[in-house]
């Protein structure tokens, strides 16, 4: 499909909705000239059926780490007319709010250095992670169902974190009208020892240092003030509970289709109409796991707060360890959009709201950054990249890579690098994604959201 | 154990599996699921699990079947690496799971879930055959 890709500027592409019978609308692309040329065909492909689907509002949109994925690319944006669109399960994907939260400290890696292996150390060994890493919090079910519905407002008055730190989440880290009845017995198994768990695969934690500071009058406001200064950057979802309810959902969301008629491009774009029953109890479920991925990013925010206070024998306020920011990049939300209450699918992608804190995740060894939303994003449905965008596969990265040679060459960088195996670094290893320079060069030269902050690996927690 | 992991997706991982017979498609591909979780040949059969799952067809099934486990490792917190049908038809199996409590160290990595791409269990000649992809 790529041949019918045709240029807009320097960092847009459209795919016109005549070049494939069924589209409604166009799909648009972030990305420069490098971006679309090692684009995979398969996730343009992917990215047209989106375009097919009932009540889609135009354009879809793909970002620049767009990759071959669930139904639809990861890095897709697309949004539905409430009147007569849809909602999918399978376009949210199985990561429910797999998202990041970025903290801040006053310290300078000029501190942190004489204590990092230290530091990295206990961390890993204060935040559960790993398959199937067992949590720390005995949960009963009572208190499951308030996370569920209450997100890190149950956090904070069970004593993780602050009332600063609600302000600082998107959504106020809790989206209103999540409904526990309408989650499975199974979901909420799995998800009742994994709160507080970081997990496996791309997920993780990252003491890092600022390298560059690109506006300063927006990074002071974000608490950032100097380059060396420390951040912690902590990446992960809603776990089993998260993944279960998606597969719950991904069921129910196929017979709706068939139910109601909707002719799907393809069966992993498994969705209902907005006003029906199947996709109104999915919007409920999925807003359970939403508020479930915030409160298990507060709750271990809170940890990694009290390992610093260990290390550093000051108190985690002294060390100003604030959260600049916590934000999804797999979720569904209804949002005001224009004057008109719209749904928008994110997968793989951020929100970019004007003047907020937009966060990328790159790749393991390379860098990462902190963008701020603009106006310019009206035109994505305030949305951005979610990060570098894998570019091999992990059985391929796995089969390339060894796992302790990443390890030795990311130590003699003078980074510290915890895994419970070796496995999982050759999994990420940062060859096996694009380049992170080249994604963010395309959304801020696209101006849907601006480089403030990049930020650069110093220690590296992997489940 | 006959299996195959099939490697052309960026995001998922893909495996192939065929046996003469039906008991053994769901054993080896119960075995080529949780070789991508844990590192199997190190998770002794210390503790097990008595699984039954009902579908209406036999795609339906082995898709029951492998999400169960994956559900199951995060409920019971275990690792298994033994996988014994007791009784199997086209629309219901009967299975004990064998396995020890989840060492960190045993992991691989984790898989999300059953997906339908490329999803498929079919018949051909003499063979069950399966292509199975994970979310991971």
């Amino acid at each position: 499909m790529k041949e019918f890709l045709k240029q807009i500027n320097e960092f847009e592409y459209v795919l016109p909705k005549e070049s494939r019978k069924g589209m409604n609308v166009d799909a648009r692309i972030i990305g420069n000239k490098t971006i679309i040329k090692d684009l995979e065909d398969e996730a343009v492909h992917q990215l047209s059926n989106v375009a097919m689907l009932p009540g889609i509002i135009e354009p879809a949109w793909a970002m620049p780490d767009m990759h071959f994925g669930y139904g639809l690319p990861m890095g897709a944006v697309a949004a539905f007319r409430e009147k007569d669109g849809i909602i999918s399960s399978g376009m949210t994907g199985f990561d429910i709010n797999c998202g990041i939260n970025l903290i801040k400290t006053n310290l300078t890696f000029n501190e942190l250095k004489p204590r990092l292996n230290e530091l990295n150390q206990l961390l890993f060994k204060n935040i559960p992670c790993g398959v199937g890493s067992k949590g720390k919090l005995k949960l009963t079910d009572k208190q499951l169902n308030e996370v569920l519905v209450s997100g890190v407002n149950w956090a904070v008055e069970n004593g993780y974190g602050t009332k600063d730190d609600i302000k600082n989440t998107e959504e106020n880290g809790c989206m209103e009208g999540a409904d526990p009845s309408k989650v499975s017995e199974t979901a909420k198994k799995r998800g009742k020892p994994q709160l507080g768990t970081l997990g496996a695969g791309n997920h993780f934690l990252e003491l890092q240092k600022v390298s560059n500071i690109f506006d300063e009058k927006t990074a002071k406001k974000f608490g950032i003030d100097n380059t060396n200064q420390v951040t912690i950057m902590l990446h992960c979802g809603s776990r089993g509970l998260g993944h279960e309810i998606a597969s719950d959902y991904l069921k129910i969301h196929e017979k709706a289709a068939e139910k109601y008629k909707i002719t799907l491009p393809d069966k992993q774009l498994a969705c209902a109409p907005i006003n029906s029953k199947e996709g109104q109890d999915y919007f409920a479920a999925m807003k359970a796991a939403v508020n479930y991925s915030f409160t298990n990013r507060l709750i271990m925010t809170h940890w990694i707060r009290e390992t610093f206070e260990t290390i550093f024998k000051k108190s985690w306020e002294e060390l100003e360890m604030k959260t600049v920011y916590g934000i999804a990049h797999n979720i569904c939300k209804k949002e005001n959009y224009k004057g008109k209450e719209i749904y928008i699918h994110r997968k793989g992608a951020t929100r970019s709201m004007p003047d907020k804190p937009v966060l990328i995740a790159g790749s393991m060894g390379t860098a990462s950054y902190i963008l701020k939303g603009t106006e310019k994003a009206e035109k994505t449905f305030y949305s951005s990249c979610h990060g570098a965008g894998r570019a091999m596969s992990r059985h391929q990265a796995i089969r390339s890579f060894k796992g302790n040679e990443i390890k030795r060459i990311l130590e003699s960088q003078g980074k510290s690098v915890c895994s419970t195996s070796p496995v999982v670094l050759a999994e990420e290893a940062p060859e096996a994604y694009k380049d992170i320079e080249e994604v963010i060069g395309s959304v801020h030269g696209a101006g849907i959201s601006t480089k403030v902050v990049k930020v650069v690996p110093v220690g590296i927690i992997k489940g | 154990m006959s299996f195959k992991i099939v490697e052309d997706l960026t995001s998922d991982v893909m495996f192939q599996v065929e046996s003469k017979t039906l008991k053994g498609l769901f054993e080896d591909s119960a075995k080529a699921l949780s070789s991508i979780i844990c590192k199997t040949n190190k998770v002794k059969p210390k503790k097990s699990k008595n699984i039954e799952i009902k579908a209406k067809n036999l795609e339906e099934l082995m898709f029951r079947w492998l999400q169960k486990l994956i559900a199951t490792v995060d409920i019971e917190e275990m690792f298994f690496s033994k996988f014994e049908i007791k009784e199997i038809s086209e629309k219901n199996l009967k299975a004990k799971i064998y396995g020890e409590e989840i060492q960190p160290e045993l992991g691989e990595t984790v898989v999300k879930a059953v997906t339908n791409y490329k999803f498929k269990v079919w018949k051909e000649k003499d063979k069950y055959k399966a292509n199975i992809t994970l979310d991971i």
